[in-house]
């Protein structure tokens, strides 16, 4: 084996992970694989359709990148940083992004959890699994000094106050509910920050929500 | 790099949501299209297939690829796919490009496809976004059009312009692809209008993510596309007449995150400080730069040197992000450049007049390849045929850009074809 400190170590098998919360928040769901839930026919047409149900369990390993997870579960913000050029990410980067680097291996640092937004949007629309929390706003952060915004809900607001540039705090989710996700934190604005007087565009940003919060009342 | 790379032929299928007939069903059709616009053609032509397809969910079906590919009847000959994000089909149609150029074939085919409507849109948008960083962003709830809103939203304001500046070109692609009979903004949702799409339609349409609304951005589709890439010799001698020159090439790369972008080295060492944050695509620009130089075009000129331009319109706002991106006009003049219309038919760069992805559709492997296919029936002066009118047809066009592009901007190809 080739000797360089660059190099990530790989555990021996097995890892054990004695610390056991596989079924913590399984709720409903259930892993059927393949199954076939039923078909359709349109015989003017001569179509047949089928209703096909796929359902997987993944196993992520986060392998270099648990300590961040870990981190999440007891309300710690981790990045990382090239000893180099002192680069710092959130997200981190176990291996520098700088060429001139040459992959240096980053080391792990603790991060204040307060940083400002980049940019911002207000959500009207999402994915499957975030259509019940709409509207809501999507803010790039840049978390202490990191030289990476990292995307988050902003929460703490109305809608239509997000600024650009406005100080921000991370918020951990209550301890029972964190399961080593990017969504056991949001954001909320710094304490002491107070929403500008309304403006025409945030009374159009209003306006726009409006049908929004009266469409996810009628969500199942 | 003195053999010439053509497009001799290809064609598309309708675009819709749902619809009904299988990708192999699809490809066959554009074969057999093609095939009536140069009958010299057989698939015994053929001596290699680049397939173009993205997301393998959406038919629950690794290697989807190798269904078509039998199908059409072409074992024995060599075949994969390339996967590409939306950014797909341009990739797919480099790597036939980089076989002809190299010598090592004279006749590639590529062929296209998706099959979005098998899932609901939620679910499709959901899909989609696997193709984001899935353990920070997507899992934060973002979708490709949250991304581009965010990242829209800052380019706004930094250029003092307005939703309705977006909605110009939200409204212009759809309008043209009335004149699409295939475009799946005609065979769909226009039948409820019956005409012309209108700022202020686009302005009260539902939100997506602020600034974008429902018609601020592109359709979700199934459909399929073929093109037909060959030597010079062989389009000579089997598409006289009806084939274009692929001058420019170019393909670029930038962050699957779109905020590692504020300061990556990569980019300081190109542009400078600050480029491209988070409102500009930089693989749009440098892969824009390397098609230019390849077909020796001065960049800063391109404005006046392209004739015609088919881009990847996922999002309104997107498409102005790359009339910048691609030299055509700079923040000191993008606001005129835009309330001009300069992109229109009866401006002096009309873009998208086979419809883009908000009028045509968006079915991703099949997206650069109808865009390219949408040029070289420009430069082939076939759209006369292929589209109900004259009125989206560029006369004596000789110069097009194609523009094909992926994730958040993080993979982008720009292609220059011109007449021979």
């Amino acid at each position: 084996m080739v000797e360089d400190k660059r190099l990530h170590k790989i555990p021996d098998e097995p890892v054990e992970y004695p610390d056991k919360h596989s079924n913590d928040f399984r709720g409903e769901v259930k892993e059927w694989g393949f199954h076939f839930c039923g078909y359709d026919w349109d015989p003017a047409e001569e179509q047949f359709k089928i209703y096909l149900h796929y359902d997987q369990l993944y196993y992520w390993k986060l392998a270099e990148i648990s300590k961040m997870a870990r981190g999440f579960l007891d309300g710690e913000l981790w990045g990382t940083q090239c000893p180099k050029c002192g680069d710092k990410f959130f997200p981190p980067r176990v291996n520098c992004w700088n060429l001139d680097c040459e992959l240096e291996k980053t080391e792990w640092v603790r991060l204040k959890p307060e940083g400002h937004v980049h940019t911002f949007t207000i959500a009207g629309w999402s994915g499957k699994s975030s259509l019940k929390r709409l509207p809501f706003v999507l803010a790039y952060v840049v978390i202490d000094g990191c030289k990476t915004a990292v995307a988050n809900e902003l929460r703490g607001l109305d809608p239509w106050d997000a600024e650009f540039g406005m100080p921000v705090k991370v918020v951990w989710a209550p301890k029972e509910q964190r399961r080593g996700a990017i969504t056991d934190f949001w954001f909320e604005p710094a304490d002491g920050w107070k929403p500008s007087p309304m403006t025409p565009e945030k009374e159009r940003i209003k306006e726009l929500c409006q049908p929004v919060y009266e469409w996810v009342k009628t969500l199942k | 790099m003195s053999r010439r790379v053509c497009i001799a032929g290809g064609a598309t299928t309708p675009f819709g949501y749902p619809m009904h007939i299988t990708p192999e069903a699809m490809i066959a059709n554009c074969v057999v299209e093609t095939q009536h616009d140069i009958p010299d053609f057989h698939l015994r032509d053929i001596q290699f297939m680049v397939y173009s397809h993205f997301s393998v969910h959406f038919g629950k079906q690794l290697c989807p690829e190798w269904i078509v590919h039998d199908h059409l009847g072409l074992v024995g000959v060599p075949h994969f796919r390339v996967e590409n994000g939306g950014n797909t089909g341009g990739s797919a149609l480099y790597a036939a490009f980089l076989a002809v150029k190299s010598g090592m074939f004279d006749v590639v085919g590529v062929a296209g496809w998706e099959t979005m409507d098998n899932v609901t849109q939620s679910q499709g948008s959901e899909f989609i976004a696997l193709a984001s960083d899935t353990r920070y962003e997507a899992l934060a709830g973002g979708i490709y059009p949250i991304y581009y809103a965010a990242m829209a939203y800052k380019f706004m304001k930094e250029h003092d312009l307005r939703e309705e500046d977006f909605a110009l070109a939200a409204i212009k692609n759809r309008n043209y692809a009335v004149d699409n009979p295939k475009s799946q903004w005609y065979r769909g949702e226009y039948r409820k209008y019956k005409r012309d799409l209108t700022v202020e339609d686009v302005m009260k349409s539902r939100l997506i993510s602020y600034p974008l609304k429902r018609y601020d951005c592109c359709l979700m589709s199934r459909g399929g596309a073929f093109a037909l890439v060959t030597t010079e010799e062989w389009a000579k001698k089997h598409s006289d007449g009806k084939y274009v020159v692929i001058d420019g090439a170019g393909l670029s790369s930038c962050t699957i995150r779109a905020g590692d972008r504020l300061a990556f080295p990569g980019w300081t060492e190109r542009y400078g400080e600050g480029y491209p944050d988070m409102t500009e695509f930089a693989a749009c620009r440098s892969s824009g730069e390397m098609a230019y130089k390849m077909a020796g075009i001065d960049f800063k000129r391109a404005y006046k040197e392209i004739d015609v331009a088919e881009i990847h319109d996922a999002f309104s706002s997107s498409e102005v992000q790359i009339y910048k991106a691609l030299y055509w006009c700079d923040k000191e003049n993008i606001k005129e450049f835009l309330r001009e219309r300069r992109t229109f038919m009866e401006g002096d760069l009309p873009v998208n007049p086979g419809g883009g992805l908000m009028g045509f559709g968006h079915p991703v492997g099949a997206t650069g390849i109808m865009s390219a296919i949408e040029a070289y029936y420009q430069l082939t002066d076939q759209i006369p045929k292929k589209h109900f009118s004259s009125k989206t047809y560029v006369r004596d066009a000789q110069t097009a850009l194609v523009n094909s592009h992926a994730g958040t901007g993080t993979s982008i190809s720009n292609f220059i074809l011109r007449r021979p």
